[in-house]
């Protein structure tokens, strides 16, 4: 139940405001680290802004939904939703600069699969890295692995994502049982689901229940058929007060904007800081986590290197 | 982890060590069920997965154990549980004599509010045993290990694992390789418990999965399109056919036991799913509230892990409160009160 569920409680932010902020910090905290590993620093230039970062992640973004649309086998929709907010949810918090979003995106598509029961067998999975040799996939299921705790961990283990995909089948149903004013309900859904594709390349997920989506692109989408279904708010879903009301209007509101804001980047943009990325990733990479690989090659991914082993949880705990 | 004193190994779990620890900050003993990540194939586990899952989106409920933490550790993760001394299988294998009528009612009850708490947050559990229900110190009975809990969906298009559930708590349409199923699974391992609780032995004790088959045929006799009218669409219907025979009575498979636990028994082992009698309606069985009444936790069992001698509480049966006994002899008399209270 969405009600009990941690995306409320932890993953659901009062304003945009508040996320940018949470964005800022973590520029800001690469920044510091870069100052503190002592490396003689080219010029602060180097350093993406947080709105070339913002270019690059929604790219990156892009091509994550990309790579899920593209899957075989076919990758049910909740699954992408939930990637796409895996990969939102572990940049509200880090850097692109310091984790590159090329394997992030993978890993969280990697987890989703996983989380949500839909199986998929990790050479299954590398299969779909078309772009990539027999060996490269391996190499790049290898990274994942590799970055499947880190993820888990800033997802601080915090896996169930609710999608807007089933409130919407079931406002639906709701509509065609009890909202007889409404002829054709099933011609709505055609926008809706494009409002909720695009809804979930935007910040929606982080600011309003799946409810509260799924409601806003029914409405939208009745909107833009010349339907008016407004009645279907106060007569079935008892939202009689004017101000509960107002509230409903005002949330659908800024859900619509963030929609009509969001614009795909610019390639020569992308090309630009992509560049300025992958020099940060050879300077910085591994200073800041000597764990992590070094070797960033433009689209060939990461050198090979064996797993450093840690110290283990074994009976010497005990001691 | 410094966050925690180890005091000493309880076990290996489907994924790895339990650790009995402290938890020096606030002094409670805890449970640390480490998930490491090394030579995995796949990375994450989904059983650690699915376990998280389950655990951190529910509630606490008396009956289900309670995930407090998840931290990461070295190259893995550890998940932190309330402390449990026991389960279930070591209180049917150490208890000296036969649970009493009593008892078995006060564990069913536990088990049945838990199971009731899961199938209404969507979660079934697909793996109920002994084993997997533990006893705290108090004689709570909880349960644990969400290695193979699902959340379900009722729009029922997701195909399942057939391969689940321990062989001898298996629901038959599981044994028949169904991919399609429900949280009667649940409930047929309920009853299957149920039946071992009565006994103190297994009511299916199969050693491989056709045995099995053959030793649930025996008692609820060779399924028929009328007793079962889905078994036709289930994958390895077919495949393998039995001696036809006739259900033995629940009577003679549990013997001495009161009607109306035998009704209740009966609830639970029918082959079509969705006639077993959900956790919820159960708890409302005459059973339940017939005499003896279920124990109260703290008159049940509690043997010490790692099988030491069991400890019986020794209680004597409480005698001041009986439904029997005229009502004015459970109520104070109030003028023994009125010395010390004003009010009177």
């Amino acid at each position: 139940m969405f009600h009990n569920s941690s995306q409320r409680k932890h993953w659901t932010f009062n304003s945009e405001d508040e996320l940018e902020q949470c964005r800022c910090d973590a520029n800001q905290k690469f920044r510091k680290k870069t100052v503190e590993s002592g490396k003689p620093v080219v010029s602060d230039s180097l350093i993406l802004e947080r709105h070339e970062e913002d270019v690059l992640f929604r790219h990156y973004e892009r091509r994550l939904m990309d790579f899920c649309n593209a899957f075989k086998p076919v990758m049910p929709k909740s699954v992408v939703g939930t990637a796409i907010m895996y990969f939102r949810r572990f940049y509200l918090n880090n850097s692109i600069m310091e984790y590159h979003p090329r394997i992030i995106m993978l890993t969280c598509a990697y987890l989703s699969c996983k989380v949500d029961e839909f199986n998929v067998s990790s050479s299954q999975f590398g299969g779909n890295l078309l772009q990539e040799t027999p060996a490269g996939q391996e190499r790049v299921l290898e990274q994942i692995l590799e970055y499947e705790l880190l993820l888990i961990q800033q997802l601080n283990f915090h896996l169930v994502v609710h999608n807007p995909y089933r409130p919407m089948e079931g406002l639906l149903i709701d509509i065609k049982t009890r909202y007889p004013t409404l002829e054709n309900p099933e011609t709505l859904r055609k926008n809706a689901d494009d409002f909720l594709t695009q809804a979930t390349m935007t910040d929606a997920g982080l600011l309003f229940t799946p409810s509260q989506i799924a409601l806003t692109a029914i409405l939208n989408s009745a909107t833009r058929a010349g339907l008016s279904i407004e009645s279907y708010l106060t007569e079935c879903l008892g939202l009689k007060d004017k101000e509960t009301l107002s509230k409903t209007y005002e949330s659908m509101r800024r859900m619509k904007n963030l929609l009509k804001r969001y614009g795909l980047p610019k390639s020569d943009e992308v090309n630009v800081y992509k560049q300025k990325l992958e020099r940060i990733h050879v300077e910085f990479g591994t200073s800041s986590n000597n764990k992590r690989k070094r070797g960033y090659e433009e689209d060939g991914h990461v050198s090979k290197e064996p797993r450093l082993t840690e110290e283990y949880f074994t009976d010497e705990d005990l001691l | 982890m410094e966050q925690y004193s180890i005091l000493g190994r309880v076990g290996e779990g489907a994924h790895g060590i339990v650790f009995k620890a402290k938890h020096i900050e606030t002094g409670e003993t805890v449970a640390l069920k480490k998930v490491a990540l090394r030579r995995l194939e796949d990375g994450i586990p989904n059983q650690a997965l699915r376990e998280i899952k389950a655990l951190q989106e529910i509630e606490d409920n008396q009956h289900v154990v309670k995930l407090k933490d998840v931290f990461p550790h070295g190259t893995g993760f550890v998940l932190v549980f309330e402390f449990m001394l026991s389960d279930l299988s070591e209180v049917i294998r150490n208890s000296e004599r036969p649970l009493t009528p009593a008892q078995v009612k006060g564990y069913m009850m536990m088990l049945l509010k838990g199971v009731a708490f899961l199938h209404h947050n969507n979660i079934m559990h697909r793996d109920l045993k002994p084993a997997n229900l533990l006893i705290g110190s108090s004689g709570h009975l909880k349960i644990a290990d969400f290695g193979l809990a699902r959340l379900f969906s009722e729009r029922g298009d997701r195909l399942y694992s057939h391969q689940v559930a321990t062989r001898w708590y298996r629901a038959p349409e599981l044994l028949y390789g169904a991919r399609k199923y429900d949280e009667g699974v649940d409930l047929w391992a309920v009853g299957c418990i149920f039946g071992e609780l009565l006994n103190s032995s297994p009511l299916f004790p199969g050693e491989n999965d056709i045995e099995q088959l053959c030793c649930v045929l025996r008692v609820l006799g060779t399924p028929t399109q009328e007793s079962w009218p889905e078994i036709v669409e289930l994958p390895d219907y077919n495949k393998i056919t039995f001696k036809e025979n006739p259900p033995i009575p629940l009577e003679e498979i549990v013997p001495d036991t009161c009607p109306q636990a035998v009704h209740l028994l009966y609830k639970f082992l029918v082959y079509p799913s969705r006639q077993r009698c959900s956790a919820r309606q159960a708890l409302l069985h005459p059973y339940f509230f017939s005499s003896p009444l279920p124990a109260h936790h703290s008159e049940l069992p509690i043997p010490q892990r790692g099988g030491r001698p069991p400890r019986q509480r020794l209680q004597a049966p409480p005698t001041d409160f009986s439904v029997d006994l005229p009502l004015q002899n459970s109520v104070v008399d109030p003028v023994l009160l009125r010395g010390h209270a004003s009010c009177l």
